[in-house]
């Protein structure tokens, strides 16, 4: 993801502002780290690029 | 006791939304590969209201729409319960050098701030959705994110479809025949076309048009009107 995406995304369930820590950029985009909620502290996966933004209840792994 | 009951029958929802995305994980690449072309229906809708400013692909499957978007978009945000599915999109981007934003999430509870989008195609993914509460919510969410001079397509299956018979909207799954010939059941909630004018008239979007094509029910929508 761009980091520019940043100024739409929320968090799913409370809709604050989300923040991003220990990210690692490959270039300009934003390939792994986590994106924060500024109010719930719900910490939502940046995985190989792509945020996993689904709320928590949904999120655990799938079968392989 | 009804709170049991209540977590319960959330549990239970969870566990049907996760197999939906379970599914689509499992047949991504195949069910990609049969999804070349873009819809004529969303084509006119995107001649028609495309602008500058963020387009969303709700349910984008390997983003043959978010391609269409990104055509007069200045970004496009491509959206889906499926990790597979957005993998399938990335690839496809990459061949056809399109830039598309990738965000894996849950229709019902859309991580995206309120009038942060100018056009959404919210096409065959709304039937996808287990409860009618999950997809009233789904249609008030994309009322929450879509400016009020935006415009968004949203389309479902419909009991008008060659192949049921029925009248009345039911719930179904329909098979994904994988090419070693083994069948995957998906959740479908078929609507008929007045339910689904009514779920659209109940939600918080403003029902524009609506129209039955091919077997499904489309409507045109604006987002919610500011309050106070």
């Amino acid at each position: 993801m761009k980091e520019s995406l940043l100024e739409i995304l929320c968090c799913p369930l409370d809709k604050h502002d989300l923040e991003l820590e220990n990210a690692d950029y490959d270039d300009e985009e934003v390939v792994g780290g986590n994106l924060v909620c500024t109010e719930c502290g719900e910490a939502y996966p940046i995985e190989d690029g792509i945020p996993n933004l689904l709320p928590p209840d949904m999120r655990e792994e799938t079968p392989a | 006791m009804a709170g049991d009951q209540d977590r319960e029958s959330n549990r239970d929802e969870v566990a049907r939304r996760e197999d939906v995305r379970d599914t689509y994980d499992r047949i991504a690449t195949h069910f990609a590969s049969t999804r070349e072309y873009a819809w004529p229906e969303v084509e006119a809708f995107v001649d028609a209201h495309a602008r500058d400013g963020v387009g969303l692909d709700l349910g984008c499957g390997n983003c043959r729409h978010a391609e269409l978007l990104a055509a007069d978009c200045e970004s496009v945000v491509g959206f889906d319960v499926s990790r597979g599915l957005l993998e399938t999109g990335r690839d496809r981007a990459r061949e056809r050098a399109f830039a598309v934003e990738l965000i894996q999430g849950d229709a019902a509870t859309l991580p995206l701030a309120e009038n942060s989008v100018d056009i959404a195609v919210y096409v065959a993914t709304l039937h996808h959705l287990p409860t009618r509460a999950a997809r009233r919510d789904s249609l008030d969410e994309l009322a929450r994110v879509l400016s009020p001079d935006g415009r968004a397509l949203v389309s479902a299956w419909s009991t008008a479809h060659d192949r049921f018979d029925a009248t009345e909207g039911f719930d179904t799954t329909v098979e994904w025949t994988l090419p070693g010939g083994e069948p995957v059941d998906r959740f479908y909630h078929i609507y008929a076309p007045d339910e689904f004018e009514a779920d659209l008239a109940d939600s918080d979007l403003a029902l524009r048009e609506s129209a039955l094509s091919s077997g499904n029910c489309y409507a045109t929508v604006a987002g919610a009107e500011p309050t106070g």
